[in-house]
């Protein structure tokens, strides 16, 4: 039931001549089918679970075991031969032969501010002074249908306070930004079920609850003719802007597509599966979207910054990942959506191997790993090597640019492609030189 | 402009010297009218020789709103439009403008938007947001006291401090001497990490106007800057970026200044000097330390670079664009609009002894700045050519403070200090609104996302002051006794427009109340009203 009518007759007139119309001809009737069916032809999405703070990927995915720099966690077999993982890890595990670990990653940033910045966008931050815009928004802005009912790029439970800009649409404009659920949440990790729930909705999305339906069609109303008498004074971006963003306000509000931020609908069996947890249930939250069409979701899960008592932290967030991202594996292969869902894990650095006296692990660019897996992803393998205590990369050294460019490599985007910047120089979506890892790609 | 002040504009011009007029001295002339008069001879110059038609000028409601914004920060309130309004002064706009100066919420206004401009990496990293903080204080205090722009600069530029690096992870920058102000000061050398080749690129681009960043890295690929002269620039502050222990022998006689104004390119071995950009150095001696020898030329009434560029930032911040525009982007694909406006401008602005105040005066006579916003035609489309007023955006506090002016939403004062710091906290409508509408656009091209719309028509805030029980400002109006309709409606667009309804509008809306709206309540129906006209782009815009 759609929260808001239309008072426009037109509209009305036009609503009850098709229903009349395909209850009477089952010519109309299948030609509505049809659109649906092609509504629902795979596309492509990208699923990014952002782990903020600095991930210690020593500790996850090239573990040093029996030497000084391991720490205490053991290693597991995956389903992939010969590719072994944290212990703390074991269902993500199971799906070893979709992993893809680039455990050869190096990079030069070591603060959050510039290590997140430039692993979400590919670039220094303040670089010439061009804005640059992040992953989310140059794949979506390649992938996405700028008519569809939801915005195509979601960013969900995101901890912006180190790099504002860098979840942000850049100089592609706000079209392209995300639409952010769950935000200023992410330090609850764990909250009571209901608060949970709320937090994960768009927020505003319900009209108040003391305003009922005529008066706020009403309302709508009488603020399109103010916007119109406004902007026909006064021609330009600035007015047509604020007008566009209304109607797609109104449009969400009034979409079936907002009813997927409803997690309530899902069985708890299922919900109990991803984990009641900020991190968990955003996992879940994406599967919808991907469900959807979303081209392009990211997830994140914070507190990854262990310069003391890394190893009880570590364990703790393994578990929560471990959950989160195996059934949300579990899911989409069942819906026939992993072929066509590319997942890139990362952070904005990794962690010393060296272990200091808190028991901790400081931050670490300079030898890391990524994980890619799902659609256009050769899994089951690891490419790059770290040395025997975790230092350098000995093999296969992989930067940013590298790694970005094979994300898009696998998504079917051409990274050499061009946006015009907001200084009028056109900017490739992946910077040169970029190497992509072409072994991952399937 | 009032025949009287145009008079007296002309007789500036004319300047009969006194030893040539033996009786009396010339007449005084304010430099705000000079300035004035500067402006609009320059702009219908500009207009006649391209056949542009300027648009009207403001009526009196819409001078209000935009002055009231450009100059505290909001918009007024009912009873300061309706005062406005019914004052048959003459000059009863320069009045208006004098008593705005003198309120706290300039000094606050203009304090917060040159820290955005100037440190904006403090909004978008929090590890800066406290340096942002506090020199945000220290500007306060200088808009307050209508410091010359030329003294802001020297003190910032000669401020003395440590720099504490025994973190390898945050250097802080501790200030020395025994001026308290110098505490708050810091803040502009914290927030760019204490290196010196950032404080080069923010004073090059904030003071000169000059974007040397590019060439921190390479040749300006734009530009006629190369690398070895940015970090000839940035050794200015290189006493920030210590040299290693390990240094080349020196050949010949120690200099002046021996290592103090000498930086390492990064990534190579070269070592320069510091050097003006415009190839010139300064004598120097050993008693001068290269930060003021900076101030000296760049402050210098002669340096053009220094006062175009303040007066080219002032301008931008009335008119929404500059008069070079992106304001920090000079060059040869950018040149200002009107090249003789702005080096006429600049030397006023010298004359005037740097004083903002009386740029802001000046700005806000002139006939252009009073242009409305409205296109009455074609011509008047390029913004550039200045020949309507160009829409503004709002910057977040600007509409949350108008939303306070405009509904009489009252906040405790720990929630009116509240500043954008990355995380909204609950029950906090400012801090919700600031973090909602926070963006680092330009304010010609501001941009509403669905978020921020649903705010708008649905958040806690707007559905607590659009409601009968708790609006105060809507409740005063619904509830005033004898009063009709239509005078309720008027009060209601003076609040939120800081004008009367045009005649269309008085009809349309009174009857619409009259009919009780969509459920048969007149009271409800005055709330629609005031919803409508909240959430309207002639509330959310400077226009």
């Amino acid at each position: 039931m759609s929260m808001f009518r239309n008072l426009d007759r037109r509209h009305f007139l036009r609503a009850g001549a098709v229903s009349s119309a395909v209850s009477m001809s089952g010519i109309l009737g299948q030609l509505a089918m049809a659109a649906e069916a092609s509504k629902k032809k795979p596309k492509r999405s990208c699923i990014l679970l952002w782990m903020n703070g600095g991930p210690s990927t020593i500790d996850l995915w090239d573990l040093k075991v029996g030497h000084e720099n391991g720490g205490p966690y053991q290693e597991v077999n995956t389903t992939a031969p010969g590719l072994k993982i944290s212990e703390h890890l074991p269902k993500i595990a199971m799906h070893g032969e979709q992993l893809a670990i680039l455990r050869g990653m190096t990079t030069k940033e070591g603060d959050h501010a510039r290590g997140t910045y430039l692993m979400r966008t590919g670039q220094l931050p303040g670089a010439a002074g061009i804005q640059y815009p992040s992953i989310g928004s140059l794949v979506s802005k390649e992938l996405g249908d700028p008519k569809a009912e939801l915005p195509n790029f979601l960013s969900i439970a995101p901890q912006r306070f180190f790099a504002q800009e860098a979840f942000g649409p850049g100089f592609l404009g706000p079209v392209h930004a995300p639409l952010i659920v769950g935000e200023n949440q992410a330090f609850n990790n764990n909250q009571p079920a209901n608060m949970l729930d709320e937090s994960l909705k768009v927020a505003d999305l319900s009209k108040p609850k003391s305003i009922d339906d005529a008066s706020a069609a009403v309302r709508l109303d009488l603020l399109r003719e103010m916007q119109e008498d406004f902007a026909s004074g006064r021609p330009g971006q600035m007015a047509k802007s604020h007008a566009a963003a209304y109607d797609r306000a109104i449009r969400l509000m009034q979409s079936d597509g907002a009813k997927i931020f409803d997690l309530t609908t899902e069985k708890d069996m299922i919900r109990d599966k991803y984990g009641r947890n900020l991190f968990g249930q955003g996992c879940l939250l994406a599967r919808r979207l991907v469900e959807k069409g979303v081209p392009f979701v990211e997830v994140s899960l914070g507190n990854w910054d262990t310069h003391g008592q890394n190893f009880e932290q570590v364990k703790n967030l393994s578990t929560t990942l471990d959950a989160a991202w195996s059934s949300l594996m579990d899911d989409l292969k069942d819906r026939g959506l992993l072929e066509t869902t590319t997942i890139v894990w990362m952070g904005e650095f990794g962690r010393t191997p060296k272990i200091n006296q808190g028991k901790g692990r400081d931050h670490y660019p300079n030898a890391w790993s990524t994980v890619l897996a799902g659609g256009g992803i050769k899994g089951g393998q690891a490419i790059g090597k770290t040395s025997k205590d975790g230092t350098t990369v000995e093999e296969r050294p992989t930067t940013t640019l590298d790694l970005l460019a094979t994300l898009c490599m696998a998504l079917g985007i051409d990274y050499e492609k061009t946006n015009p910047s907001n200084v009028g120089r056109p900017i490739r979506i992946v910077d040169k030189p970029c190497n992509p890892i072409t072994e991952v790609v399937a | 402009m009032s025949a009287r002040l145009r008079l007296i504009a002309v007789l500036a011009l004319l300047a009969i010297p006194s030893t040539v007029c033996a009786a009396e001295p010339a007449p005084k002339v304010d430099p705000a009218d000079a300035i004035a008069a500067l402006i609009d001879k320059h702009l219908s110059a500009d207009w006649a020789a391209r056949g542009i038609k300027p648009a009207a000028q403001t009526d009196d409601a819409e001078f209000v709103r935009r002055v009231y914004l450009d100059l505290i920060g909001r918009a007024p309130k009912a009873p300061e439009s309706r005062e406005f309004l019914d004052d048959d002064s003459p000059n009863k706009r320069a009045l208006l403008v004098e008593k705005l100066l003198t309120l706290p919420g300039h000094a606050g206004h203009f304090a917060a938007v040159t820290r955005a401009a100037w440190l904006p990496q403090t909004q978008s990293n929090f590890q800066l947001a406290n340096a942002g903080f506090q020199f945000e204080n220290w500007l306060r205090m200088r808009y307050r006291d209508n410091t010359p722009a030329d003294e802001v600069v020297r003190k910032i530029l000669t401020v003395q401090f440590n720099v504490n690096s025994q973190n390898p992870m945050i250097r802080f920058v501790q200030a020395t001497g025994t001026d308290p102000d110098n505490n708050t000061l810091v803040g502009f050398y914290q927030a760019n990490e204490a290196r010196a080749e950032n404080l080069g690129s923010a004073v090059s681009r904030l003071f000169v106007g000059v974007r040397l960043e590019c060439a921190q890295c390479h040749d300006h690929p734009f530009a006629r800057y190369t690398r070895e002269q940015f970090w000839e620039f940035a050794a200015f502050f290189a006493e920030l970026n210590p040299l290693p222990a390990n240094r080349p022998n020196l050949v010949g006689p120690v200099q002046p200044q021996s290592d103090k104004n000498r930086i390492t390119i990064a990534n190579t071995e070269k070592r320069v000097v510091a050097r003006f950009f415009d190839g010139t150095s300064p004598e120097w001696t050993a008693d001068r330390t290269p930060r003021q020898e900076l101030a000296d030329w760049l402050t210098h009434p002669e340096n053009s670079y220094f006062a175009q560029n303040a007066v080219n930032r002032m301008w931008a911040h009335f008119f929404g664009y500059g008069i070079q525009d992106p304001v920090d982007e000079p060059g040869d694909n950018n040149p200002p609009s009107h090249p003789q406006l702005l080096e006429d401008l600049g030397k006023a602005f010298v004359t005037a002894g740097f004083d903002n105040r009386a740029l802001m005066r000046g700005i806000t006579r002139s006939q252009a700045y009073q242009l409305s916003s409205k296109m009455t035609h074609p011509s008047q489309s390029d913004p550039r050519r200045f020949a309507k007023m160009n829409l503004k955006g709002l910057t977040p506090a600007q509409l949350f403070d108008s939303m306070v002016a405009a509904t009489g939403h009252r906040e405790p004062g720990f929630m009116r200090q509240n500043q954008f710091n990355f995380n909204a906290q609950p029950n906090n409508p400012r801090s919700q609104f600031l973090n909602r509408f926070a963006s680092n656009e330009k304010v010609t091209e501001a941009n509403t996302t669905i978020l921020q719309a649903l705010m708008l028509m649905n958040g806690q805030f707007i559905t607590d002051v659009t409601s009968l029980e708790k609006g105060e400002v809507l409740g005063a109006i619904v509830d005033v006794p004898g009063w009709e309709t239509k005078q309720r409606i008027t009060a209601l667009f003076l609040s939120t427009f800081a004008r009367n309804p045009s005649p269309e509008e008085l009809e349309k809306f009174t009857s619409y109340v009259d009919r009780g709206g969509a459920n048969n309540d007149k009271k409800k129906a005055l709330a629609d009203v005031f919803w409508v006209l909240l959430n309207s782009p002639e509330f959310l815009f400077n226009h």
